[in-house]
């Protein structure tokens, strides 16, 4: 995935690379070969689909019966009207005390994926030029290309790690709370935004760059003159783009580091307090549509 | 001012430029003729120290480029001017026209003007003297390609460079256009005695505005002569070439 679409520079080393690649191959004389081909395909799927159908009915263990049995459909609609607050004084989402305490619960997570961006912005900041390939074609000091390895590595490490797992081994450090759980969401994008971000860098278009250069710049300048201000939209892009996808794993996070809507949620639902839940699902999901919303305007208003 | 001795340079297989030795004095305006593809940009990014040559070598006012490491000595000396692609589309106008001040600036200095910019009236003068003058707080990417070409001219003016080099100057400008740019660039060249070598795809625009002409095809110098001296032959032979060239192509 790149932020640009290919810059064709004349000499471009990455223009070399593409010619490079040959485009899929399709079989020109063939014509009525892939369309029996296509045909036999299509014939295939739908036996397959039968197949499968008359092997997930016929397999006693999968109890596929029980899916749409007297039982179930009971249990269901029992659950709904928990949900619901059917035959409860007061359901919980018509508390304004309990819709207080929601919102509270809200900002605490807002705070947390702010928090977990922002660690996660910070050090894709710090660590994005050690990690990106040279925009400069002036050779480059082994300690460089050192420092380049070890930054691509964490990076790899810490998004192959998910942001769930993270926040199981941090509460073991950390006390459980906002500060672990956005420790664990920034420590999972810090990787993915690190590649992104990146990835832009790399992309960007060479010539201002040495231009700059040449008209005296040192490599600090470079990137203050050059590098960040063609590089920070891209990047304030993805950062946008990836506050929402935390935004969205707050819950799950929050589960097990202890914190905001998450607690709550697993909270209520072990104590069977289903129309707290209701409530919970409700204010979570307002919530996303605000972050959404935001990030959508930010987003704009930065193009 | 520049002085080239069997210089040569290859990609692979492919000689870019032949064995070529030059002398070029202060003060000149030569103009690099010849096909695309016969090595006009090399010679320039030679010339600029950009690329260091395979064999022979290139010197900058007596000085080697081997030990000119691009910064700041290499900015006093000589500045460069490529088509206009060589700006910075989402800074200011005047950001680009300072960045010609980055090689006496120091890091702190240079953040702090990206707020508040430093010596402002010098830009102004020179976005002024370009006739650009009123886009000094423009988005640069929001001007047209002649517009840039003239911040690109402005930063150079405040590089203060002692040589000017420009690939294809007016190449992706129109012909009216071409001409109030020429004008300008020779005026601000000559303006304390400064070097001018442009690269020139029109033959007439090269001859009316420069003072020595260097032909390359191949990466092989055809012929380096004063303008006043180029002859009809010449251009023939070079127009010839060119066909040949084609033909080449097909
Ligand atoms: N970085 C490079 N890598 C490979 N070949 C190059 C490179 N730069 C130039 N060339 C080749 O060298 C020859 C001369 O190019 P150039 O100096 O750009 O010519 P001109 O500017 O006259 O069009 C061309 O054949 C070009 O393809
Ligand atoms: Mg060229």
């Amino acid at each position: 995935m790149s932020a640009n679409p290919l810059k064709v520079e004349a000499r471009g080393d990455r223009l070399a690379l593409d010619a490079g690649r040959t485009p899929v191959a399709s079989s020109e004389p063939g014509l009525p070969q892939r369309s029996l081909a296509l045909r036999a395909s299509g014939w295939l799927l739908v036996a397959l689909v039968v197949a499968s159908w008359v092997f997930v009915v016929s397999e006693p263990s999968a109890h596929v019966g029980d899916l749409i049995s007297r039982e179930t459909l009971d249990h269901g609609r029992d659950f709904l009207q928990q949900l619901a607050g059917v035959g409860e004084a007061r359901p919980a989402y018509r508390d304004p005390g309990q819709w207080r305490q929601a919102a509270r619960l809200a900002y605490r997570t807002l705070a947390m994926s702010v928090l977990a961006i922002g660690f996660a912005t910070i050090g894709t900041l710090l660590t994005v030029m050690a990690g990106a390939r040279p925009v400069l074609d002036e050779g480059r000091p082994w300690p460089r290309t050192l420092l380049f390895g070890l930054t691509r590595a964490a990076w790899i490490f810490s998004r192959a790690v998910p942001e769930l797992v993270w926040a199981l081994l941090i509460i073991f450090v950390f006390s459980p709370g906002i500060l672990a759980g956005a420790l664990a969401l920034g420590l999972h994008n810090f990787g993915v935004l690190g590649r992104l971000c990146a990835e832009v860098v790399e992309n960007l278009d060479r010539r201002p760059i040495r231009a700059v250069r040449s008209a005296g710049a040192g490599r600090g300048q470079t990137l203050l003159y050059a590098v960040l201000p063609s590089a920070l939209p891209a990047f304030l892009t993805f950062v946008l783009y990836r506050w929402e996808v935390v935004i969205r794993t707050t819950i799950v996070v929050g589960f097990v580091s202890a914190a905001g809507l998450g607690r709550e949620f697993r909270l209520a639902l072990s104590f069977f307090h289903y129309s707290d839940v209701t409530l919970l699902v409700l204010v979570y999901v307002l919530l996303v549509f605000a972050v959404d919303a935001t990030s959508v305007g930010l987003r704009r208003l930065a193009r | 001012m520049f002085e080239l001795v069997d210089a040569t340079k290859r990609y692979g297989p492919l000689v870019a430029l032949a064995p070529l030795s030059l002398t070029i004095t202060a003060g000149e305006r030569l103009a690099l003729m010849g096909p695309s593809g016969s090595g006009k940009t090399t010679l320039l990014h030679l010339l600029a120290g950009v690329i260091q040559p395979d064999e022979g070598r290139v010197a900058i006012a007596g000085r080697s480029t081997e030990t000119l490491r691009p910064g700041r000595d290499l900015a006093r000396l000589v500045g460069v001017m490529a088509q206009g692609f060589d700006l910075v589309p989402s800074l200011a106008v005047v950001h680009n026209v300072l960045a010609g001040r980055l090689g006496e600036w120091g890091i702190g200095r240079s953040l702090l003007s990206l707020v508040f910019p430093r010596e402002l009236p010098l830009a102004q003068a020179a976005l002024n003297r370009v006739g650009v003058g009123t886009k000094l707080y423009e988005r640069t990417a929001r001007l047209s390609g002649g517009e840039q070409q003239r911040v690109a001219l402005a930063r150079l003016l405040v590089q203060q460079p002692r040589a000017i080099l420009a690939d294809e100057p007016v190449s992706s400008v129109d012909p009216a256009r071409a001409e109030d740019l020429l004008t300008l660039l020779v005026e601000v060249a000559a303006e304390d005695g400064r070097t001018l070598i442009a690269s020139m795809h029109a033959v007439p625009l090269a001859l009316r505005y420069f003072s020595r002409v260097i032909a390359l095809r191949h990466g092989h110098l055809v012929f380096d002569r004063a303008t006043t001296a180029v002859t009809e032959a010449d251009l023939t032979a070079l127009y010839d070439l060119r066909q040949e060239e084609a033909r080449d192509v097909r």
